[in-house]
């Protein structure tokens, strides 16, 4: 194979590829750089890839409460979304996996349903408001967002992977249906709850839609929203403690922020990144 | 016997089953607003009746033409440019041979779609604007080749070709992913055939890999244009915002809605314009599905 010669349709292949490389990296590269370079020199010689380490932004960001205040509604959204968006896909998909007559095959019409006709944002956002209070609630963040019908494609054909002939021995021996998910298909399909979790997790660190919708208050907002605030309008930057210096480093102050957001991403993506893989092409070969 | 066991094990998806009669099935029935005068002090049921009254507002308002036609044109620019950004990605990643270069290109092309709407939409703002205002670095690279720059955020002109760039460089890598998965399950001997015929590594891509990612390409269309008439609210409206000279192309039903609802407080109207993209995309994908399914039965989603 490795003696092959080189045809020109491989080397335009590699061309193509180390451009595509380089159209997904610099622009991270330069928003990293840019944050730790000085908001004077952003003006004037504008974005450059070598930073020349000016910590202000920073200082800004970590000696006041309110991007630790953002970091912590992001962590809990996150966290607790991603728990029991967990919890209740596996139990759905358990129950559509185990072909049970009379209910997975309604089951999985009710749950598919959804993905072909929906309310709109006027119900979504009346029935939150209105009707279940959560305003200002970072549950009014979760809930939403609870299951991904894709998702639960996803694990039901995971769960489907799984030998039958434990689950009949388990039965044999007396074990009862509640007692089979817990105890033996859930610890077996360990891998698959880590690749419908990571997705999870990126979904909810990442959502601002129903932020931007349901959270009003300014210090509850999670870390999307505080950057697009600071997008928006400056009103957000008269949170964070003024340094002897006058002028706020807004520009420069944007680019830390984005990096302090994207950084939880970048450091677990090494170990997230072939679960992805694993996920994506268990949906879209099996779904 | 049977029948026991399935009311057990039924116990577990009831959580989901409570949580899609909350979440979407209830909206569903919410959408009754959009025949009513909404008043938020009666509530959905006991607001007054209003006919078609909130259809007929929209459409003569003079914005229902621009924006279904933005929401349309959009999304058949982004969903055909990342399939086939997809598919090329796939191809040329499958004909590299270092393993190493390989996986590291992946990880790499595969990473924006973990990033937030509001992180693209500070990329593009470092890319098109600088932090004086004007300059941006798209700005200097055209300077250093002696165009005029230009003042990105107020001209709407280029706008549908930047949202689709964006759409390319967030989903490309990912949908490359499950091209490149498909691609693997292309048995080795149909290469083997190609190579003995004497066909050239373009050859066989272009003749074999090619129509069998079909089936692949196919399931998706099917899945995107059933999201046709959905704006990618995230992504505009965390680029676009509030810029009022930028709507002429960019503003789409998604963020047409939104805007109605936060600053005007239509209720009615905005809930009608939601009931007929709902309607509209179910007929869509009902269509797609059937076409789909004539067209090669055993990948049809339904």
């Amino acid at each position: 194979m490795s003696s092959r010669k080189l045809e020109p349709f491989t080397v335009v292949s590699v061309i193509g590829v180390s451009l595509a490389v380089l159209a997904c990296a610099i622009p991270f590269w330069m928003i990293i750089s840019g944050s730790f370079t000085s908001e004077t020199k952003l003006a004037t010689t504008g974005y450059s890839f070598l930073p020349d380490f000016d910590f202000t932004a920073y200082k800004m960001i970590f000696t006041g409460p309110a991007v630790l205040n953002a970091y912590m509604a992001s962590l809990f959204i996150t966290f607790v979304g991603t728990a029991l968006s967990l919890a209740v896909t596996s139990g759905l998909s358990w129950v559509i996996a185990r072909r049970v007559p009379g209910i997975s095959r309604p089951l999985t019409i009710y749950s598919y349903l959804p993905m072909l006709f929906s309310g709109g944002l006027v119900p979504l956002y009346l029935l939150v408001t209105q009707y279940l209070h959560l305003q200002n609630s970072y549950f009014a963040v979760i809930l939403p967002l609870l299951v991904m019908p894709f998702l639960v494609f996803v694990q039901v054909s995971a769960f489907r992977q799984l030998p039958e002939s434990i689950f009949e021995s388990a039965k044999i021996d007396g074990a009862g249906e509640l007692r089979i998910f817990f105890t033996i298909a859930l610890p077996l399909s360990k891998p698959i709850l880590a690749v419908v979790g990571l997705f999870y997790a990126v979904h909810y660190w990442n959502d601002w839609f129903m932020a931007l919708l349901f959270i009003d208050d300014v210090h509850k907002f999670p870390l999307p929203l505080v950057l697009q605030n600071l997008i928006s309008n400056i009103s957000f930057t008269a949170m964070l403690p003024q340094l002897a210096e006058a002028a706020t480093p807004v520009y420069q102050l944007r680019l830390a922020l984005t990096t302090v957001a994207i950084g939880p991403i970048l450091l677990a993506y090494p170990f997230a990144q072939r679960y992805f893989v694993k996920g994506i092409t268990l949906g879209a070969t099996k779904g | 016997m049977a029948a026991r066991k399935g009311w057990v094990v039924g116990l577990l998806a009831l959580p989901a089953v409570v949580f899609f009669l909350v979440f979407n099935y209830l909206p569903m029935a919410g959408l009754v607003v959009a025949f009513k005068e909404f008043d938020v002090n009666l509530g959905i049921f006991d607001s007054p009746w209003n006919g078609l009254e909130n259809f007929t507002y929209f459409l003569e308002s003079g914005d229902a033409a621009r924006i279904l036609f933005n929401t349309l044109f959009l999304n058949v620019l982004f969903l055909g440019a990342t399939l086939a950004a997809g598919i090329i990605l796939a191809i040329m990643l499958n004909e590299i041979r270092s393993t190493f270069f390989k996986r590291v290109s992946q990880s790499v092309v595969f990473f924006p779609y973990f990033v937030s709407p509001v992180v693209i939409s500070i990329i593009l703002q470092v890319l098109l604007a600088g932090a004086s205002g004007g300059g941006g670095a798209v700005n200097d690279a055209l300077s250093g080749f002696g165009f005029p720059a230009v003042d990105w955020y107020t001209e709407p002109g280029p706008w549908p070709w930047i949202l689709t760039v964006v759409k390319i460089w967030q989903l490309g890598g990912y949908l490359s992913v499950i091209f490149l998965a498909a691609i693997t399950g292309i048995p080795e001997e149909v290469y083997e055939a190609g190579m003995i015929d004497g066909a050239s590594r373009a050859q066989m891509a272009w003749r074999i890999t090619l129509p069998l990612l079909k089936p692949t390409a196919a399931v998706l269309l099917v899945l995107g244009v059933g999201r046709i008439f959905y704006g990618d609210f995230g992504t505009i409206y965390a680029i676009i915002g509030d810029n009022g000279t930028l709507f002429d192309n960019t503003d789409v039903i998604d963020t047409y809605v939104f805007r109605a609802l936060r600053q005007l407080g239509d209720f009615g109207t905005t809930a009608a314009i939601g009931l007929f993209q709902s309607v509209v995309g179910f007929i869509l994908v009902v269509i797609a599905v059937l076409i789909q399914r004539k067209y090669s039965k055993e990948t049809s989603i339904l």
